[in-house]
């Protein structure tokens, strides 16, 4: 799973948000590491959509301007957790060969 | 407040690139996304922005198939359609590198070529190739 696509469903995970409140969320998630431009967060949600991961929650006209809301399904909420424990599982070798080999290399 | 309507129109513009169906579902959407994103007083799209909208409207046109390429061997359409690129491509290059005039008469060809590969589906589709929807929107 590519990282944009993890920030993305990690967004989704705590409710449903439109795609600019994906975008900002992203970016706090990632400490403004990862800032996504509307053309591949749409890419990217198309894609999630189609894979069954995400789905529309509800639409809201908000000053003339159209917002889409997208939540997380089952699956997709699975996928995530999924990832996460990989991630986790990885992080968690690299920190402990580090403290044992390194010993200074503390994050 | 005029700024934001030029600023709106010129988005537009750029959205145009995307293939219909997803026009059709996502440009409002989109639109929206791209004027939160604006500075206050902003009047034409950023580079990097405008190049990321082109970039993802063509990678769009290039994997979605047609409802009738999807009835027949949708994979072969994606090559078609590289190929064509990859070609477009190397011509471009050939052209950079020599310089010569036979460069550019090669390269309306190839560009003729691309065009008629991202075409092409949806032209036999619209000469009436029976049943299915003219073009398939992802479902709601």
């Amino acid at each position: 799973m590519q990282e944009a696509t993890f920030l993305i469903l990690t967004a989704l995970a705590a409710g449903s948000q439109h795609g600019y409140g994906i975008i900002t969320d992203v970016e706090q998630i990632s400490k403004r590491r990862v800032r996504l431009r509307a053309g591949t967060l749409y890419t990217a949600l198309e894609r999630l959509r189609a894979d069954g991961l995400i789905e529309v929650d509800h639409e809201e006209i908000v000053d003339s301007r159209l917002r889409r809301y997208y939540r997380l399904t089952p699956d997709g909420g699975e996928r995530l957790a999924e990832e996460a424990a990989r991630l986790r599982a990885n992080a968690h070798v690299a920190m402990s060969r580090l403290d044992v080999n390194g010993g200074a290399a503390r994050a | 407040m005029s700024n934001s309507t030029d600023l709106e129109r010129r988005y537009r513009r750029l959205l145009a690139f995307y293939p219909r169906a997803f026009r059709r579902e996502h440009e409002q959407e989109i639109l929206s996304v791209l004027m939160d994103s604006a500075a206050p007083g902003q009047r034409r799209p950023g580079v990097a922005e405008s190049a990321d909208l082109l970039a993802n409207a063509t990678g769009m046109r290039v994997r979605q198939p047609t409802a009738w390429e999807e009835r027949h061997h949708p994979v072969l359409w994606i090559w078609v359609r590289v190929l064509a690129g990859i070609w477009l491509v190397i011509l471009t290059g050939m052209l950079c590198q020599y310089g010569r005039w036979w460069g550019l008469a090669l390269l309306v060809p190839a560009a003729l070529h691309f065009y008629l590969a991202l075409r092409l589906g949806r032209f036999i589709e619209s000469q009436g190739e029976a049943g299915g929807p003219p073009s398939n929107p992802p479902a709601p």
